[in-house]
């Protein structure tokens, strides 16, 4: 039913997309919206160990503030500030909130995960933090605190001054029922335990447990700016759809840059307050970035080789040797340069994400036997033409973290039927597909929302018909094939999650039978018969055993990395045995074509940057691309340019 | 024998001689009947093969696996390998091959990679291979299948209903077709791409390909035969006054019998001038739907995904495109000179009032 609607809502958006997006109420009381003041602090009043208010005099002595003002620069000093970077989108966002539901989309990095500022960053090149709303801080292992400074002249972008407030609310406001998100609910009741505001400016932030990464934990939290938020309630998804938060980060969305299904732009405020702080000071510059929506690749290409649009990702294969080959006018003629970055950081885990709730798939043997029957190596040497590498485990790339000895099941054609004939479908029908006893067909569908990966699937349809199991293909479009799966109506899906670099894996997401029921055990430990899925969360796999769960429990609680370490490796290894997951693929490396007058800093290459606009060190060079632009009509060339940064290849 | 009136052989005639038209309906028959064999021609399964002594005729039926012929795999058997290796052993064994001997499913990387191969004689690829590998003549020839075999399916059942409402709103009149007129403006607003749109995604893929391409096809039927009833309706109108009408009732023949007997015939030029534009349009919709990812599922071979693929490796892979537009350019064609034809032949006004 919701897909119906949703089918509607897409087709109105096409069809007729209204233009002006100030159509939010402001005031309207008569929704169920009202002031939370009252409501925030009787929030901070009741739970008095979580909040507490105490005065400077107060902050333990002895505490050692650091600031990292050592390491590197990031950008280039010739950067220039200035121009339009022509980008596109394949869906127009589907909110400009970036919480609750829809707001996990693709625009959210440049809405949030890659502009916003968090009182400090992890360094793409040092793995350090470096300042950003922080003016310094201190780590109190022992009473698991992080002390903070805030930098006075933080603002956000609306002028108003980013304090410790900002935080208690943030608390809030991750917390609350309105936003309609648990995982951030948990996530902030479950991780902190308490924060301190002192002044204005300073506040410290406790955890529950002491986590190797503690540091990381606290001072990666971004303040959510109260005053904006002050009508909170049952409307908060639709009352804040399309109103943009103000950020303490260099780009805004403008209100009249917002045109519903077409395109949308980010500007660079000029008053930034942190326009000329280290390590933000080269960074940032287009004056504006515009994006266009093309839903076809093809097209975006073409848009891209008109030079429409100034930068396009050629991960795949196709696009590298075929469609923009070395020997490509434009990259011969150095108008357009060719460059591809080896990177080190957890790696997105592309695979078969098998649904356990769904009848059949609930077997093992029918899992293994998936497992088995997919020929993932067939797809990476001839589809990717062997630039990727195969995926173990579902958590590639954190380092010990990784398992170091399991190995992806390779594609065993007798393994897979003895494990389907153990399931009972030990016969073959008249296709080569198995049928068990009651003539039920091994058919399963295999959904995606990557448009631009079908044929990955239709190869691994081919190559699994040959073990008897015939995979049923669905491409959906994205946000569909999203919906499908957080409303756990899929067979198997094929997708992967964006992992953030961090130091150790998450499992409570994916794993945890909190995520796959509302009560999946009863209070003996044995399966609840009467359980529902939870839909909206991200465990895909509807991944529920007990162990794990304990395994996950101890995890999370637990201080020390090699005990963790030796969890992450037991919980893999469950995972493993489980077979509700295939693990597909990774590259280890990101590759682009931008033209010219787009420029990166000499020698540019992030150790741990998942792609070249995490940092927003590239520039618009406006004089160049008249340059360029006028040797095209003229038919002048310049020297190619193609380069492969190796130093960080694995 | 068929027992023509004098009438229909004069059209029939006339049909035969308005040559474009009449070389037109040869050539799309012959192509059908082609296409109705078309697994002896353009398949990956042998069409005969000998093996210690005995003879298997794997084209139609069941899958041969690959222990039949002594090959050391139980899914079906690659049988280009086993030529190969029938003439390295020696042994006396044969098999022969149809022309093409590529299914539409199957990746066949002659490269080493999954790309876009040119058309080569060689590889027996005539018109190359798509993105991955697959044969396109296979997928444009069985995909061409679909598309004929949907749009006869669709042209007849859009007939079936637009003539029986048509008529029956006609030869009643009165309430019944009043009442009938308005639902059917109201129904013929509902917009038919939104609704193919949702139905298809609310149907389970877990429904099987023929059963969803059937859904397809009645979500079309359901959606077009309300053209076809304004002419019937019309038609039957003013055949209705007419004296012969008044005669057959008179002798008391039923509703039925008048409308199927009498009145049909006379009102046939109308339905067969349509015929054809009804096809092309069926043909157009399939593609289009196809090309927009809303029409046969993936991987059924069909000429809007391969459209769909030319577009976008236009400038890498020329062939794609030139092939699937070739195509659909050549079917509409064909069928659209039929058509003119039998309008001419057909319809007598024709020649009575502008020649």
């Amino acid at each position: 039913m919701r897909k119906i609607l949703y089918c509607l809502l897409l087709g109105l958006c096409v069809a007729g997309c209204s233009e002006s997006p100030e159509e939010q109420p402001d005031n309207a009381d008569s929704t169920g919206a009202a002031d939370v003041t009252a409501e925030v602090e009787a929030f901070y009043a009741a739970n008095p160990d979580f909040f507490s208010f105490k005065s400077p005099a107060d902050l333990p002595t002895g505490l050692v503030w650091e600031n990292n003002d050592h390491l590197p620069e990031i950008g280039s000093p010739e950067a220039v500030k200035g121009g339009t970077q022509n980008a596109a989108l394949q869906d127009f966002p589907r909110t400009l909130r970036t919480v609750g539901p829809d707001s996990n989309g693709g625009f959210r990095t440049f809405l949030l995960d890659d502009t916003t500022m968090t009182m400090a960053h992890v360094h793409p090149d040092t793995r350090d933090l470096y300042p950003g709303l922080a003016e310094s801080w201190a780590i109190d292992e022992e009473s698991r605190t992080v002390y903070v400074k805030l930098d006075p002249a933080a603002r956000f972008s609306d002028g108003e001054a980013i304090t410790a407030d900002d935080f208690l609310f943030m608390f809030w406001f991750y917390r609350s029922p309105y936003i309609m998100a648990p995982w951030y609910n948990n996530f902030y009741s479950t991780t902190y335990s308490n924060i301190t505001r002192y002044d204005d400016h300073t506040l410290s932030i406790t955890t529950r447990e002491l986590k190797p990464d503690l540091d990381e934990r606290v001072l990666l939290l971004r303040p959510i700016p109260q005053h904006f938020y002050t009508d909170m309630g049952e409307d908060f998804a639709e009352r804040y759809q399309w109103r943009f938060e103000p950020t303490p980060g260099a780009y805004v969305v403008r209100p009249e840059d917002v045109r519903k299904g077409r395109s949308i732009a980010l500007t660079r405020n000029k008053d930034w307050w942190a326009k000329d702080k280290k390590y933000w000071r080269y960074r940032f510059n287009p004056d504006r970035i515009q994006f266009t929506v093309i839903r076809d690749d093809a097209k975006t290409f073409e848009a891209f080789k008109r030079g429409d649009i100034d930068q396009f990702g050629l991960g795949l294969a196709e696009y590298w040797y075929e469609k923009l080959p070395d020997s490509d006018p434009d990259v011969q003629a150095g108008y357009i340069h060719k460059v591809m970055y080896y990177n080190q950081r957890p790696r997105p885990n592309f695979g078969l994400w098998i649904n356990t709730a769904q009848p059949l798939l609930n077997n093992q043997d029918i899992r293994l036997g998936i497992n088995y029957a997919t020929n993932w190596s067939l797809v990476i040497e001839k589809f990717f033409r062997g630039d990727n590498t195969r995926m173990n485990t579902s958590h590639e790339g954190f380092g010990e973290f990784t398992h170091p000895t399991i190995t992806a099941r390779a594609f065993d054609i007798d393994k897979a039927q003895a494990h389907f004939a153990a399931a009972g479908f030990n016969t073959r029908g008249a296709d080569g597909i198995l049928v068990n006893a009651e003539g039920q067909r091994l058919a399963f569908t295999l959904s995606t929302g990557y448009e631009s990966l079908r044929d990955v699937l239709t190869i691994l349809r081919e190559e699994a018909a040959k073990a008897g199991l015939e995979l049923r293909i669905e491409v959906l479009d994205s946000t569909v094939g999203w919906k499908k799966v957080q409303e756990k109506q899929h067979d198997i899906f094929f997708t992967a999650f964006g992992v953030f670099l961090e130091l150790y894996p998450r499992f409570w997401e994916h794993y945890h039978s909190d995520n796959a029921y509302d009560k999946a055990f009863l209070e003996d430990g044995s399966v609840n018969p009467e359980r529902k899925l939870k839909t909206q969360t991200n465990n895909l796999e509807s991944f529920a055993i007990a162990e794990m769960d304990a395994l996950i429990e101890r995890y999370r609680r637990s201080s020390d990395q090699d005990e963790m370490v030796r969890l992450a490796h037991q919980m893999t290894e469950l995972h493993h045995a489980h077979a509700s997951f295939v693990p597909g693929f990774y590259q280890g490396f990101f590759r682009i074509g931008h033209w010219r007058w787009l420029r990166y800093p000499e020698g540019f290459s992030q150790k741990h940057a998942a792609g070249p606009g995490d940092a927003f060190v590239h520039w618009i060079d406006t004089d160049m691309k008249t340059e360029t632009e006028a040797a095209r009509r003229e038919g002048k060339a310049f020297d190619p340019v193609i380069t492969v940064y190796d130093q960080w290849a694995e | 024998m068929l027992n023509l009136t004098p009438q229909t052989r004069k059209k029939l005639r006339r049909f035969r001689q308005i040559k474009r038209g009449y070389y037109s309906f040869l050539i799309l028959a012959g192509l059908s009947a082609l296409l109705a064999c078309g697994e002896l021609l353009i398949n990956s399964r042998a069409l005969v093969v000998s093996y210690q002594g005995e003879l298997y005729f794997p084209t139609y039926g069941d899958f041969h696996p690959g222990t039949d012929f002594g090959l050391d795999y139980q899914y079906e058997t690659n049988y280009r390998e086993l030529q190969t290796r029938f003439a390295a052993a020696d042994e006396g064994d044969w098999l022969l091959l149809p022309l093409v001997p590529y299914n539409p499913y199957e990746n066949n990387a002659a490269g080493g990679v999954f790309r876009p191969l040119p058309p080569s004689a060689e590889a027996q690829h005539y018109l190359g291979t798509d993105t991955t590998s697959r044969d396109i003549l296979a997928r444009l020839f069985y995909g061409t299948r679909i598309a004929l075999l949907f749009a006869l399916g669709f042209t007849l059942s859009v007939y079936l209903i637009g003539i029986a409402i048509g008529c029956a709103m006609g030869y009643f009149g009165g309430i019944f077709d009043l009442a009938l007129q308005r639902v059917i403006e109201i129904w013929s607003n509902v917009p038919f791409l939104y609704m193919v749109i949702i139905i298809f995604s609310v149907i389970p893929s877990t429904v099987a390909v023929p059963t969803r391409i059937s859904i397809l096809l009645l979500v079309m039927v359901l959606f077009s035969w309300t053209g076809m009833t304004y002419y019937m309706r019309t038609e039957t109108y003013k055949e209705k006054a007419r004296d012969y009408v008044a005669a057959a009732r008179i002798i008391g023949a039923s509703n039925t019998r008048i409308i199927f007997r009498h009145i049909m015939p006379n009102v046939l030029s109308t339905l067969i001038t349509f015929m054809p534009f009804t096809v092309v349009a069926a043909i157009s919709a399939i593609t289009a739907l196809d090309f927009l990812g809303f029409g046969l599922p993936v991987p059924t071979p069909s000429l809007g995904e391969l459209l769909k693929q030319g577009t976008a490796n236009l400038r890498t892979a020329p062939w794609i495109v030139i092939s699937a537009f070739g195509t659909l350019v050549a079917l509409l064609t064909l069928v659209t000179f039929i058509g003119e034809a039998i309008r001419e032949s057909f319809d007598p006004k024709t020649f009575s009032v502008y020649r």
